[in-house]
This record gives structure tokens, C-alpha cells and sequence, in this order.
């Protein structure tokens, strides 16, 4: 090996080792903390979310929304629409969500009936208990 | 004593002699058209949209408990605070206008043909970056219509398995809108996209004057004569023109139509528990909000609109055919009419939809 060919080498992987020892920082740097915050429990009373209606609420950081359905009871869904994550409204009147964003329907359970969403709106464990219903 | 002074500085800078060569003795084809200055128009905005963001960072916050009521106060309490503000949402719309034409104009004039392949690839580039200028100054105001634009966006690689969601968080800085997106967005508007812009628009121009001016193709007489025309006054007042018209209809839009590019959602502060109903994104952005809402699967959805992105940006190596002429290609007009057509129906389609 000459002294020019040793020079390049040289730079190249002198180089190479502070580009590679930079590229790790820089992509845990731009990288969110993790912190989610799902393990939140909320309490709201049954009178509060009378049959056919809906009550929105924010759990761990997610909007979600109780209703109370007709022959089904009381169910908790994220309102978050799966297509992409613009908030769904409940329309009582049809007893469905719309997607305000790309209009993606959603049945009262959550599951799809048209529209762009892949999938249905995540379900929110929820528990009666007497007079209060437990989301979470 | 005056001339003593330019003849010194003349002497060491040699700005004349630096005039002569790069504006007189450069030269351009004969009967090149107004559209030749639509570069320099966009360069024009660009100069236009820094200097009055300039102004606007003097009293602009960037955190959520505060930016949309700087921006409420650079509008009515800042003395002319309107105007940097107004010229700036009204330029970045007009820029996109003139960008738009200027990529039309070299297309139906087949100037992209070898060797300028390089100059049409650095354009369309450009023109992205353009629109990410603007998408991320859609969230700095932060109102609804920030706040929620910004929610589909950065959701969008969610559609891509594995990676998605970890681009995603990073795009938002965590699992939210929230402010570290908008210091985020901030950094990538102020201080991210405008050196990446000038080096690619530097890269641009230089290929421009290295491969000079491309001759117009429906001018026969220009093809047949070899005469070429001093840069200097021929072209540049030209240019000069052009860009007057820029300012008379900027001013003309600032005058009498100044919401003209500010729905109601631009005003409202953001809500993230409320998305608004019928929310629209700008108008350059309703073609791929209407494809996202006819395509019923959202990977499917992205990868089309990233593969459209992808053959427009590599268009002239897909033209493989020599003719320079699209009069004498009517396939290619029948193309390009389509994906006009087809383009402005989407728009219409997602704004009345």
C-alpha cells in the first residue's frame, strides 16, 4: 500500500467511525420519550350517560367516548378514527361515529361500515359497578 | 473624490467586469417567453416569505399556551403586524401557484430532455420542499386547523408496518400533537428546511446557467437562427416585469382579498378533543386529502400517492423518446391532459366533497 492509498483508507474509516459514533445520538435524540399513560381508571355515573346518549372523556391522554346502547348496554370506545387519528363524533340520530376528517363511519360497537379506516375503534374495558360505571 | 472611491473599490472587487460577464456577455435564446422568469418569480417569493418570517419570529411563540395568541396579537396588536403576517400566508399560497407553473411550463416545453434531467429532479425537489414549508407552517399558528392537518400527517406513516409508528412519534415527539410537536415543526420551518431549500435552489441555478437556457420548442424561427441575445436587458427586464406582477397581485390580494387563504379553522385555537366538521386542508394538498378518502385502504392509499410522487420526480427518465416538440407528440398530450384533468377534478371533488 502506497501513502496515498494509506491516506484514503485512513480517511475513510476515520470517516466512517464518526459518522456511524454521531448516527446513534442523533437518532435517540430526535426519538420521543416513552411515556404512555394508559393504566388510568375513570368513574362516571350511570345518570350521566342516559340511554341513546353519549359522554365524552379523556382517558390517559386518549379522548374516548361512553354510550349507552339500546339492547346492549353501556360501551367505551377510543375516539381516535384508525385511518388517521382525526376524532370521531357520535351522531345519536343514527347511532353512528363519522370521521369529520375523511368521512370513515363506524357502527356503535366501532366497527367499520365504510370509509378509508383499516380497522375499528379500539374498545375500552368498562365495568358496572352499582351506580358507576368504570372505564379502564 | 466620489469616483476615487468607485475606482478603488472597483479596482479590488471588480464588480463591473463581474457585471459584464455574468449579465452581458452571458447569453439566452431568442424567443424565449415570460414563462422563462417564472423561476426567478418563486425565487422572489422565497426572498418575499423569509424576510417577513423574520418579522414574524420578533414576536411569535413557539409553545402551545401561547402561539395562537402571538399570532392573534401580531394581527391586531403589533403595530402593521398584518402585513408581515398577510404577506406571508398570502406569498406561500402564490409561491406554490407559481412553482406549479414554472413545473408546467418546462413540461409542456419538454425542457427536462438530456442533459437537464438533473435541473427538472432538483425543480420537483423544490417544489417538495416547498410544500413542507408549508405544512409546517400550518402548524405554528396553532389552531384548529393546524392542530388537526398536523394529526393527519404525522399519522400517515403509521400505514407502513414496522417503522410507521416510530416515525410517526418521532415526526410528533411522542404519542400526541402536543408542544414538543410544535417545537418540532418550529425548528424544521425556521431553521431545517431553509438551508436545504437554498442549497438545492443554489444546485438548481447553477445547472441553469451551466446548461444554459433551454430554446423555446414552438419557435421555429428561434430553432433555425443560431442569434442568441445578451442576458442583460433582454432577459432581465423581462424578469423584471414578471416579477412587478408578482407584487402588483400580491398587493392586490392583501388589499381586497386578505382571508382569502384563512377559513374559519385557521382562527379557532386548537382543540384536541374537538376535530372540526368538513375540515379541508389547503388547496394544494385536496388532491391527495380526496385520494385518501376514495381509497379504502390507507397503505394502498399512501404507496399510490408515493409512487405518483416518485414518477414525477423521475419523469425524464421515463420519457425516453428524443422528440423535443409535444405538438408532435400526441400521446404525451393526451398525459399530460389527463393528469391535469384528473388532478383538478380531485381538488374540486375534496373541496366540495
Amino acid at each position: 500500500m502506497n501513502r496515498r492509498s494509506f491516506l484514503k483508507s485512513l480517511a475513510f474509516i476515520l470517516g466512517s467511525t464518526v459518522a456511524a459514533s454521531l448516527s446513534y445520538p442523533i437518532v435517540k435524540f430526535l426519538a420521543p420519550q416513552q411515556n404512555k399513560t394508559r393504566d388510568g381508571k375513570i368513574s362516571i355515573k350511570k345518570s350521566d350517560v342516559p340511554l341513546g346518549e353519549g359522554r365524552e372523556i379523556v382517558l390517559g391522554g386518549i379522548p374516548a367516548i361512553v354510550i349507552n346502547v339500546k339492547g346492549a348496554g353501556y360501551i367505551a370506545l377510543s375516539r381516535v378514527c384508525t385511518h388517521l387519528g382525526c376524532l370521531v363524533e357520535y351522531d345519536k340520530n343514527t347511532n353512528r361515529f363519522i370521521c369529520p376528517c375523511h368521512a370513515g363511519t363506524f357502527n356503535v360497537e366501532g366497527n367499520v361500515i365504510s370509509g378509508p379506516p383499516p380497522k375499528p375503534l379500539e374498545k375500552l374495558p368498562l365495568n358496572v359497578q352499582g351506580d358507576n360505571i368504570i372505564i379502564g | 473624490m466620489w469616483q476615487k472611491i468607485k475606482d478603488g473599490f472597483e479596482e479590488r472587487a471588480g464588480l463591473q467586469s463581474l457585471i459584464r460577464t455574468k449579465l452581458k456577455d452571458y447569453k439566452v435564446p431568442g424567443g424565449i417567453n415570460i414563462f422563462y422568469t417564472l423561476g426567478i418569480v418563486a425565487v422572489i417569493a422565497y426572498v418575499i416569505q423569509a424576510l417577513t418570517g423574520y418579522f414574524l419570529l420578533i414576536y411569535y411563540i413557539p409553545h402551545p399556551d401561547h402561539a395562537f395568541k402571538s399570532v392573534q396579537d401580531i394581527m391586531n396588536v403589533a403595530p402593521f403586524g398584518w402585513l408581515p403576517r398577510t404577506l406571508h400566508i398570502v406569498v406561500s399560497n402564490l409561491m406554490v401557484i407559481v412553482i406549479i407553473l414554472h413545473l408546467i411550463s418546462i413540461f409542456v416545453m419538454l425542457s427536462y430532455k438530456k442533459p437537464r434531467e438533473l435541473t427538472w429532479i432538483a425543480g420537483v425537489c423544490l417544489f417538495f420542499i416547498t410544500l413542507v414549508f408549508c405544512l409546517s407552517g400550518y402548524l405554528l399558528p396553532w389552531s384548529q386547523r393546524s392542530f388537526w392537518a398536523t394529526t393527519i400527517v404525522t399519522n400517515i406513516p403509521t400505514a407502513f408496518p414496522v417503522i410507521g409508528d416510530y416515525v410517526a412519534n418521532i415526526l410528533r415527539g411522542g404519542d400526541n400533537i402536543s408542544g414538543a410537536t410544535l417545537s418540532r415543526f418550529f425548528a424544521l420551518h425556521v431553521a431545517f428546511l431553509p438551508p436545504i431549500f437554498l442549497l438545492i435552489t443554489g444546485f438548481h441555478m447553477f445547472l441553469v446557467r451551466r446548461l444554459e437556457l433551454s430554446t423555446p420548442p414552438f419557435s421555429t424561427s428561434a430553432e433555425k437562427s443560431p442569434e442568441r441575445y445578451p442576458f442583460y436587458p433582454h432577459f432581465f427586464l423581462k424578469q423584471v416585469f414578471m416579477i412587478m406582477v408578482f407584487f402588483s397581485l400580491v398587493f392586490f390580494m392583501i388589499t381586497f382579498m386578505p382571508t382569502f387563504f384563512l377559513p374559519e379553522a385557521a382562527n379557532t385555537p386548537a382543540d384536541p378533543l374537538k376535530t372540526p366538521f368538513n375540515i379541508k386542508p389547503e388547496w394544494y394538498f385536496l388532491a391527495p386529502y380526496q385520494l385518501f378518502k376514495i381509497i379504502p385502504n390507507k397503505f394502498f392509499g399512501i404507496s399510490l400517492q408515493v409512487l405518483l410522487a416518485l414518477i414525477f420526480l423521475l419523469w425524464p427518465y421515463l420519457d425516453t423518446k428524443e422528440e423535443k416538440n409535444i405538438l408532435k407528440r400526441p400521446l404525451l398530450i393526451i398525459f399530460f391532459i389527463l393528469a391535469l384533468t384528473v388532478w383538478f377534478s380531485l381538488t374540486l371533488w375534496g373541496r366540495h366533497s
